[in-house]
């Protein structure tokens, strides 16, 4: 592949560096985790968090070097194989923790319904190239839109995984209304939202329902997440403004919290590093959502702005709603922390659609076909 | 070209405004989080982190209790009793070695042993207990209590067992209950249950286990360095499980238990105006009441290989040859294809040819001339084979699934078997051979490929009994509140009918009629001075052997050669209210060996309505 050298020179070093920065922070963390967890088998987790951070920077320059027009010019294929991917989830039929949510291959567990995540926002992409209109969306024209999002979000929904479901239509209502709606439609869209929430209260399992309940008020369910959002915050208030120190997080009250390492990997940094750290790490996200806003901004093309576009959201929303859920603002929906959470697939994902950031940003100086 | 020029060209300007509005609320949005973070920390980080470092919160699960089972009449049949174990809290305790040192000086001056050594993990939850001993005796534990102040850290957790009060003779419909196992958790899907959970593994702990169940309540408590309880945070209570009645009789099912003669059987007691089972008892069975802290690997070695088969529920799932009980289906085909007819008269000389095949009676020099009625009463085998032969087996498959044959009857406990009822089809998909015609013969008396469960045979035999109506076995009754409401009830369940005309159905219970209260019917051991009994003897072979009135003395054949021995009968003759199935296997003749075993529990039925209904007119006048 013959690399530009106009490409080089428009690299975005500081959204490398900004994900790296951030990355790495992740594994500080994790290692401090796995310090104090009893040994969950095989390597410790940090390492590998770190072996799964390689294989998305690997991805993540991948994608940034193909022309992004490319990518979204096939984005329906790639959307297609990555909801075949998520259904052969049931296929393949192994339940874990109660919910059908992995895929099994080469020894390596991997969740489609992150990739689905980026593949949406790219089919979501190359729709909406295709079908621009100036004077914002009616709802004959948002049919397909919603069924490129629904379909995942169904499915989703059925392994059961409500959370990031729902993830995925918040996403999808965030780019829409940033295209532009017009007025007749948001309305539609206020008034239905209104009068399904109570309708959605009936088709939410006793379990999903308690969730809600017990975030209202979390003494209500002290065995389950009540307990957990108690204890995230004593962790988190604990820190103070200058954390307990690295290592230090006393952690008796997280210690066997079956999230940890997912969930709730930001109370663990915030009792350790404090007010100061953990707005540090604020800062370095706000940091990337803005610059990822920068890029879309900046970027030529209807397809480059809805790209950077999507994957910022993608990492805003992450970020807002877990820190929300740590903080005991927002119930208990299992979203990952980007680039601080464990996990793989989570990982991986974000890092090709930084690939994409870079993608987008690289370009901006060229009107290529 | 049109679709580029698309991607390409739009107004920048279109989207400045939305980036400016996009900015200003990420840039709030990350401030409303700071903002909280700084209220957290700042503010109330003080507080929060007293609470993190000298106080502890601690989770205690409330457990519910698990719902009672009962029989028809209110008697309790599974109850809750106390089971008490000892824990350490090492926190408490201070110098954990000195004081089990102390908890086994104490049992050894009473003679009792400290049945466990403690290694403790690395790592643990704080203030969580740790289990010493468990389900240890009332001595040991009144020892423990009079010893506690030299016992610092030492607790007595009570932890609710199951008691089956009946235990083997109920063994088998109630089932026991184990911890769940990684795989129950993992097939839970609604994520009710977790690990820890007792759950029920057979039986009808199993069946109605969610509505055993009850839900756990919890505790948040905040305890300080000792150990003692500061604050309760939060408090859910928890729920008991239902109680769950069953259309089991108790009395009935201790007399079935008592009655039954011989190393291994089974018996089924059923009504059959409505299905429900009063009685089912196995023999050999097992003590559920071993499972209930976890079966030790000796006991449970033990039971699986006794070839007997202890677990083995055989009245739902042994399958049989019926023997000549089987005789009433072909009847029933014979008389509703109209190939005969009440008076239809055939002759029995001891032999029957088909081909170049010669098949015997069981009386060596024949019945004589034989007409229906006849037939079954003596059990006549060339009568039979005579219409078997005419009827062919699959037209006699067709009236054999219509009476509920071959397939699951849809009761509610595990396990159940579906039996076997053979075709031409089914013979060349399983034996890539044809169907031959002696095979048909050997149908006809309920002989060869054909099984049928216990269950089967009886629930048939009720609808022979009721004027045609083939019900669902039932075995729950109602399930209520632990206050007595009402959560659910259980009715009867009519499934299908049988194919037979009304007509011909009395034609055929006159017969049964006959078999026991005839001079010459093969039940006559049945036969009580009410002259109310009616029912079938069957005879299943185990090997085909040489077919002779005097058949070889009981002794002179190996046991697992012996036949087995059925009686099916109900009682009384009009409106029957019980009918009872015996099998006992390998029991030889079922005239000799079952049919006594099926007259003491229709004695025993009629005695205890008898007691019952004096004790109610009693109870009524005082």
């Amino acid at each position: 592949m013959k690399i530009d050298r106009r490409l080089l020179i428009n690299f975005d070093w500081i959204l490398l560096v900004l994900v790296l920065a951030i990355s790495c922070i992740g594994l500080l963390n994790l290692y401090s985790i796995s310090y104090n967890l009893t040994h969950i088998s095989g390597k410790p987790l940090y390492i590998k968090q770190f072996y799964w951070m390689l294989i998305g920077l690997a991805l993540m320059f991948s994608a940034a070097s193909i022309d992004y027009h490319f990518i979204v010019r096939y984005g329906y294929v790639i959307y297609c194989i990555s909801l075949m991917l998520l259904l052969s989830v049931f296929i393949q039929g192994t339940v874990t923790h109660g919910s059908q949510r992995w895929l099994f291959l080469w020894g390596l567990s991997f969740q489609p319904s992150e990739l689905m995540k980026l593949t949406t926002i790219i089919a979501l992409t190359k729709y909406i190239t295709e079908n621009k209109i100036n004077e914002g969306y009616h709802i004959k024209s948002l049919v397909i839109p919603f069924v490129i999002v629904g379909i995942p979000c169904w499915i989703i929904a059925m392994q059961p995984d409500l959370g990031t479901a729902l993830f995925l239509a918040i996403l999808f209502f965030s780019v829409i209304l940033f295209v532009g709606v017009n007025r007749k439609t948001l309305v539609m869209f206020a008034t239905s939202g209104i009068v399904l929430a109570p309708l959605c209260w009936f088709f939410l399992k006793d379990y999903q329902r308690e969730r809600i309940l017990t975030f209202l008020n979390p003494e209500r369910d002290p065995l389950g997440s009540g307990y957990h959002i108690i204890q995230s915050i004593i962790a988190v208030g604990s820190g103070g403004i200058f954390g307990k120190g690295f290592l230090k997080g006393t952690q008796s009250q997280l210690k066997f919290l079956p999230e940890q390492q997912t969930d709730f990997v930001f109370s663990v940094f915030a009792e350790e590093w404090g007010f100061l750290g953990a707005m540090i790490v604020i800062f370095m996200f706000l940091a990337l959502v803005l610059w990822g806003l920068k890029i879309a901004r900046n970027s030529k093309d209807l397809a480059g702005i809805l790209i950077a576009l999507g994957i910022t959201i993608f990492i805003f929303w992450g970020v807002f709603i877990n820190v929300g859920m740590i903080l005991g603002t927002l119930p208990v929906v299992g979203i990952p922390l980007p680039f601080l959470s464990y996990g793989g697939s989570s990982m991986v994902v974000l890092m090709m659609g930084v690939g994409l950031l870079m993608n987008v940003s690289m370009r901006r100086f060229m009107l290529q076909p | 070209m049109e679709k580029k020029s698309k991607l390409t060209t739009y107004d920048p300007g279109e989207f400045r405004g939305k980036f400016n509005i996009l900015i200003w609320l990420v840039i709030c949005a990350f401030a409303f989080l700071g903002a909280k973070m700084w209220y957290l920390q700042a503010l109330q980080g003080e507080k929060l982190s007293q609470r993190s470092m000298n106080n502890r919160i601690r989770l205690q699960e409330i457990k519910p209790l698990r719902g009672l089972i009962l029989d028809t009449n209110g008697k309790i049949l599974v109850d809750n009793q106390p089971s008490f174990d000892i824990s350490i809290v090492p926190e408490t305790a201070k110098d954990v070695k000195s004081v089990i040192k102390r908890l086994e000086y104490v049992y050894v001056e009473r003679n009792m042993k400290f049945s466990n050594t403690v290694t403790f993990e690395k790592r643990r939850k704080p203030f969580v207990p740790i289990k010493l001993e468990r389900n240890i005796g009332r001595d040991k534990l009144a020892v423990v209590e009079t010893n506690s102040l030299d016992l610092p850290g030492i607790i007595v957790d009570v932890v609710p067992v199951r008691s089956y009060i009946y235990g083997e003779i109920m063994a088998h419909v109630l089932g026991y209950v184990g911890e769940i196992s990684t795989l129950e958790l993992e097939r839970d899907l609604h994520r009710e249950r977790k690990r820890g959970d007792i759950v029920g593994k057979l039986g009808i702990e199993k069946s109605t286990n969610r509505y055993l169940m009850g839900k756990s309540g919890g505790e948040q408590i905040e305890v300080n360095v000792s150990g003692r309880k500061l604050d309760v945070l939060g408090k859910v209570e928890s729920i008991p499980g239902y109680n769950v009645m069953l259309t089991i009789d108790a009395d009935l099912q201790r007399i079935s238990w008592d009655a039954f003669q011989g190393k291994a059987g089974s018996v089924i007691v059923m009504d059959p105006r409505n299905g429900s089972i009063l009685a089912m008892i196995n023999k050999p069975s097992f003590d559920p009441n071993l499972f209930n802290r976890g079966i030790s690997d000796d006991e449970w070695s033990k039971l699986l290989s006794n070839p007997f088969c202890p677990m083995q529920n055989k009245a739902i799932s042994g399958q049989y040859p019926p023997g000549s009980t089987f005789k009433l289906l072909i009847a029933a085909a014979a008389l509703e294809e109209g190939l005969i007819t009440p008076d239809t008269l055939i002759y029995c000389d001891g032999t029957f040819t088909k081909g170049d095949r010669t098949f015997r009676c069981w009386k060596k020099h024949g019945h004589g001339g034989v007409d229906l009625y006849r037939a079954i009463v003596e059990s006549c085998d060339v009568y039979f084979y005579n219409l078997g032969a005419q009827i062919g087996v699959d037209t006699l498959a067709e009236y054999a699934k219509r009476f509920g044959f071959g397939s699951k009857s849809g009761i509610t406990i595990p396990g159940e078997k579906e039996g076997l009822i053979p075709t031409k089809k089914w013979k060349l998909k399983r034996f890539k051979e044809p169907w031959q015609v002696g095979e048909t013969i050997s149908l006809s008396i309920g002989q060869g490929f054909v099984m049928l469960t216990p269950l089967q045979l009886l629930r048939a035999y009720c609808a022979l009994a009721n004027g045609g109506v083939l019900y669902r076995p039932r075995l729950l009754k109602k399930v209520t509140t632990e206050k007595g409401q009402i959560v659910e009830m259980f009715h009867p369940v009519k499934e299908s009918l049988l194919p037979i005309s009304k007509k011909n159905l009395e034609i055929l219970t006159h017969a049964l009629w006959g078999a026991v209260n005839e001079d010459h019917g093969t039940g006559r051991a049945l036969r009580r001075s009410e002259r109310d009994v009616s029912g079938k003897t069957g005879t299943a072979q185990v090997i085909e052997m040489v077919q002779d009135e005097e058949d070889k003395d009981k002794e002179d054949v190996p046991y697992k050669y012996r036949d087995h021995a059925l009686f099916v009968c109900f009682a009384p003759y009009d409106n029957p209210e019980v009918a009872v199935i015996v099998i006992v296997e390998h029991g030889g003749h079922g005239g000799s060996a079952a049919a006594p075993i099926a007259r003491k529990i229709i004695d025993g039925y009629f005695d205890l309505k008898g007691t019952r209904n004096i004790l109610h007119v009693a109870e009524k006048m005082s």
